[in-house]
């Protein structure tokens, strides 16, 4: 990313906004109440107000006063720096007295205090900005601050709270759950006393085996020295791809599964990739529909379907094949569903970086002489690795972090991802369910920080190839024509699978009776409807502020330089790397209790969605400002606009297409979300998605397929729309939407 | 111009959605409900109309109702935890999340019901232990009806047992309690082991083995018989009974939780659940063929009786424990569960 044009400090102007922050801060903090008596957002103590605490508090006083002397200081004519300096100096008093009294209080937040903070912070930003210790406009520094109150409240506090809580038992520091956990066989075991043969000595046999077999060949190929070093990375490797294949244990399912989906995926998925550029046949044009699948699949579609087909009493199995069998259900079974999940995201990757491709390296190739087949693995296959490394690793992330496709397909057999939920559902142990949480989020951590290591952090592949002149090679006859039947096969796959979800919804009892019902669909009054209904209100209440908060965290992310700002995008990008069941326990612990109490509410819900879809708005939002020149906002800058202002009437207008698609994104993502949500949701405010999974644990498949139907309909009528009118708002970006 | 337009016609909209949580009628009552989904929507529907206050309800099974109690210790959003297996109710007052209280029937119920619950929650139902049966699957596959527990250690049944999870069900950790009071820790932990081979799937909810066994996807089911007699009357091809060496029994409770947000509405629903009215529920429209607690109630035809049955004597209070509840729940999920099959 390019270094930020830093913005010309201005004279603020405006000086009635601080003195009116400043008296809202006073009103709030006086007149508002501090308390609510619980849950309840709008059980308000009339009594808590800041004036009635005073009397008691000295803190709530001293808070009053430090509001009043903010108003003062904001009308006092003065020197500018000394008055920003002196606005520094006591709202961030302000700020420290506030977070006392709240804490030491212990009651559910009230709006007095949210106000009071947020004011005390705002303010602490224009004083920072007059002040000249930023280098930035007042906006924007009070911008930076609120963003990283908030990524702090909801995204670290969260992940802290997970990681806490795993060696933090009844008050005391200690590492007992955390051990117990681990040398759980549930967990991971290798040599399982009851199994007949030693599977530590058997992986230790492979690797060996095989650390000798390449010692050999690759001392043939002539490495020399280096050939010892590649038969010990190899022997390795061989020992621990065995001891995943032989272990028992959540560990072991989830990362053999991360590892062989990954694998699958990307290389499906780079052949897909090849085919839609390079491909000669007309199937290439089916290719569209294939990057939009993820979006519109709510969670358990997948795995209903693989039950209907693939089940003990499926249709392929049982039907056609005549096996009642359940080899399925288990890790082979989640991986087939999470292959068939994650393709499209790996083929979205994988589009970019075979665009990207420069074809003038191939062209000066063949005219030396080299066949199109011998083009592949010597000129494309090294240029691509990168991005099919990239592929990779994001496909992992995805698959450790599934909770949809275990739950439904898993046979009971432990997952990482499952075993957080039922650690805490089926036997409330917290501690537990941290020490899973955290585990897993060592993972994908680990997964993301070598990610953005080896590729520098583009997630979003933007579509902006520079074109070179040189047309690149189509593939050869054979390879097009076999891969194009693999792509056929798998549509065929998808669609049975898909198709299979809709005939479940109105057919009366899969697997014994295939006529013809609406009865399904008439079940799913009224509860079923309820629960659509507020899924959509939810999303649709989070859908806005996740793509504003986005974009402005990516405008000071991108635009703007100041301290901490690499820290304000990685923690940003964090619950991108963060599976959903994790984010999910976090909140549930760091939500539960005292000022921040919030569980039981929909506004935890709204803000779950809000803090998990973020990174994507921000990519987009990022990925969009790249493409819009500074010199228009220091055109608007030099004519006195604040950046607000600027912000607002020439940034986001032209920004728009991003933000519709950002805005569509962002919905269709929260009404798909299960995972974080679970632990959030009440009698009152329960989600499409988790209804789906009661209807189809306790035994109403039909009225879960029901469900999933309907709910795929919306989704892709809601996409289509999309379509439709970003092609008309903008027809320059309209390729945006490939997002 | 228009674009801005649309924006603001966008967030107009957006506010004009009407909220689904309205406040509602000035009373209501939060329920934890365990047993069959069709009984939950039944007391739903019927209280209010009975008493003028509304009810809410979340449908989990007992194990992860006690799970979701303690979560909320601090700040309870349930008033009654409402049917379920006795022991977690059990386990809930002994942990202090729920408190003793003797409703104005206490005398009507069952004598036998309310001794062996010591007072620790109130019996709203009893139901046997036993299995389904789905005798086509079982002729498919050449194995024979099976008559004991020990029986179905037979490699004969390979794939084609379902039981619930302990961790999650109560139904569940009734079998494994029962096996314990019948052959003794240390042998009954060597069947599970190896039923373990013979198990399709540990299911999380208790009803879940009967309609996988109606589904024909399984032959054996353990769940309690009202379960099963439940799928027989839905069309299921299956039968029903119980193991010949002996088998448990729940009874069903009925607790009011510590701290609730609306005690009084609590102590009505009680009142009222505990009624011949309101019992008469379960076999009417809630699809639950247990028997009813109150000796006024009629017991439903099709429930089964213990007479039918070998029922042992189960000791509730040793077993309804959390001490020895969870001791045993973590030997199942660390010995039995990570078995290779």
């Amino acid at each position: 990313m390019a270094r930020a044009v830093a913005v010309p400090q201005l004279r603020w102007a405006a000086q009635p906004a601080t003195a009116g922050w400043a008296a809202l801060t006073l009103l709030a903090a006086s007149a508002l109440p501090w308390s609510r008596t619980g849950r309840d957002l709008g059980s308000w103590v009339a009594e808590s107000t800041g004036l009635a605490l005073a009397s008691g508090s000295s803190l709530a006083a001293g808070v009053l006063l430090v509001a009043a002397a903010t108003v003062v200081v904001a009308v006092w004519p003065g020197p500018e720096r000394s008055r920003g300096a002196a606005l520094v100096a006591l709202a961030l008093a302000g700020v420290v007295l506030s977070g006392l009294l709240v804490a030491l209080r212990g009651t559910p937040l009230g709006p007095g205090a949210v106000v009071a903070v947020l004011g005390f912070l705002t303010l602490t930003g224009v004083g920072l900005s007059s002040s000249g210790w930023w280098f930035v406009d007042p906006f924007l520094s009070a911008a930076v601050l609120w963003a990283a109150a908030f990524v702090m409240l909801f995204i670290l506090l969260p992940l802290a709270s997970v990681v806490v809580a795993s060696v933090w038992v009844d008050g005391r520091l200690t590492t007992e759950v955390l051990q117990r956990t681990l040398s759980s066989p549930a967990f991971f075991a290798l040599d399982h006393p009851g199994t007949a043969r030693n599977e530590l000595l058997l992986a230790a046999q492979v690797g060996g085996v095989v650390a000798v077999l390449t010692g050999v060949v690759l001392w043939r190929l002539g490495w020399g020295q280096r050939a010892l070093r590649g038969a010990a990375l190899g022997g390795l490797a061989a020992a621990a791809l065995a001891a995943l294949y032989l272990g028992f244990g959540a560990l072991r399912n989830s990362l053999l599964l991360a590892v062989v989906v990954g694998a699958v995926s990307t290389g499906l998925g780079f052949a897909f990739a090849l085919l839609s550029e390079r491909s000669q046949l007309p199937t290439r044009r089916l290719m569209g529909p294939l990057s939009v699948l993820p979006l519109i699949t709510p969670p358990f579609v997948l795995g209903i379907a693989m039950l209907y087909l693939f089940g003990r009493r499926g249709f392929v199995t049982h039907r056609l094949l005549g096996v009642s069998t359940d080899v399925f259900f288990g890790p082979l079974g989640v991986a087939v569903a999470q292959v068939l999940a994650y393709t499209p995201i790996a083929y979205l990757v994988l589009v970019g970086v075979v665009r990207a491709l420069d074809a003038s390296l191939e062209e000066a190739a063949q005219t030396l002489g080299a066949s199109p087949g011998y083009l592949l693995p010597t000129v494309i296959w090294p240029l691509a690795r990168p991005g099919l490394a990239n592929a990779f690793l994001l496909v992992a992330i995805e698959s450790l972090a599934d909770f949809a496709n275990p739950i439904v397909v898993g046979g009971g057999k432990p997952f990482l991802a499952t075993e957080v939920f039922f650690a805490i559902v089926g036997r409330y142990n917290p501690h537990e369910a941290a020490t899973y949480g955290a585990v897993l989020l060592a993972l994908t951590l680990t997964v993301f920080a070598l990610q953005q290591r080896w590729v520098g952090g583009a997630f979003y592949v933007t579509v902006t190839g520079r074109p070179t002149g040189a047309r690149p090679q189509p593939l050869p006859g054979w390879l097009d024509w076999a891969a194009s039947s693999v792509f056929v096969l798998w549509m065929l796959l998808v669609v049975l699978l898909y198709g299979s979800v809709f005939v479940g919804a109105v057919t009366r009892l899969w697997g014994f009776d295939y006529t013809f019902t609406l009865r399904h669909l008439q079940d799913l009054h009224p509860q079923g409807w309820h629960v659509l209904r507020t899924t959509v209100r939810l999303s649709a209440y989070a859908a806005v502020p996740s793509v504003l908060v986005g974009f402005l965290i990516g405008y000071l992310v991108n635009r703007v330089n100041f301290p901490g700002r690499r820290a304000l995008e990685f923690s940003s990008m964090l619950s991108f790397a963060t599976p959903g069941t994790v984010m999910g326990i976090g909140y549930v612990l760091a939500f539960n209790q005292g000022p921040l109490l919030l569980t039981g509410t929909e506004l935890v819900i709204v803000l779950a969605f809000v803090f998990r879809n973020m990174p994507v708005a921000i990519r987009a939002a990022v990925a969009a400002l790249e493409q819009i020149d500074r010199s228009l906002e220091e055109a608007s800058t030099v004519l006195r606009a604040g950046a607000g202002l600027t912000l607002r009437r020439v940034v986001a207008p032209l920004a728009r297409s991003a933000l519709l698609s950002g805005l569509v994104f962002a919905f269709v993502r929260a009404m798909t979300a299960v995972s974080q949500v679970i632990f959030l949701i009440t009698p009152q405010h329960n989600l499409a998605t988790t209804q789906i999974l009661s209807y189809l644990e306790y035994g109403s498949q039909g009225r879960g397929a029901a469900l999933a139907s309907v709910l795929t309909l919306l989704l892709v009528a809601v996409v289509l729309t999309l379509q439709l009118f970003s092609r008309r708002l903008d027809p320059r970006t309209a390729q945006l939407g490939a997002g | 111009m228009t674009v801005r337009k649309a924006w603001l016609l966008l967030a107009g909209l957006l506010l004009l959605l009407p909220a689904s949580s309205g406040a509602g009628p000035a009373q209501r009552v939060v329920v934890l409900c365990s047993p069959n989904p069709a009984w939950c929507d039944a007391i739903k529907e019927e209280f209010p109309k009975a008493t003028g206050i509304a009810l809410d309800y979340v449908r989990l099974s007992s194990g992860e109702g006690l799970a979701r109690l303690r979560a909320e210790r601090r700040n309870p959003s349930f008033d009654v935890w409402f049917g379920g297996t006795g022991d977690p109710h059990m386990v809930a007052f002994e942990e202090g999340l729920t408190e003793a209280y003797r409703p104005k029937s206490w005398n009507d119920l069952r004598p036998e019901l309310r001794e062996a619950v010591a007072g620790k929650y109130i019996p709203l139902y009893a139901g046997i232990l036993g299995w389904a049966l789905n005798e086509r699957v079982l002729r498919e596959r050449n194995a024979p009806v099976p008559r004991t527990w020990k029986d179905l250690a037979d490699p004969r049944y390979r794939g084609l047992v379902a039981y619930p999870n302990p961790n999650t069900s109560g139904t569940g950790y009734t079998m494994l309690a029962t096996l314990v009071q019948l052959y003794g820790e240390r042998e009954a932990f060597d069947l599970l082991k190896r039923i373990h081979r013979n198990v399709a799937e540990y299911t999380r909810s208790g009803a879940a083995p009967g309609q996988l066994t109606g589904r024909g996807e399984v032959a054996v089911g353990i769940t309690f018989i009202h379960d099963a007699v439940d799928q027989v009357l839905k069309g299921f091809p299956i039968s029903y009974g119980a193991p010949r060496d002996g088998t448990g029994y729940e009874i069903g409770g009925l607790s009011l939780v510590k701290g609730g947000p609306n005690r009084a509405a609590a102590i009505t629903f009680i009142e009222w659940a505990l009624t011949p009215e309101a019992q008469r529920l379960g076999p009417e429209k809630g699809q639950s063929y247990q028997i009813p607690s109150n000796s006024k109630t009629p017991i439903p035809p099709v429930a089964p009786r213990f007479e039918a049955f070998r029922v042992i004597k189960y000791d509730f209070v040793k077993y309804g424990s959390a001490a020895v509840r969870d001791r045993l729940v973590k030997r199942w999920t660390d010995e039995v569960f990570p078995l290779p099959k």
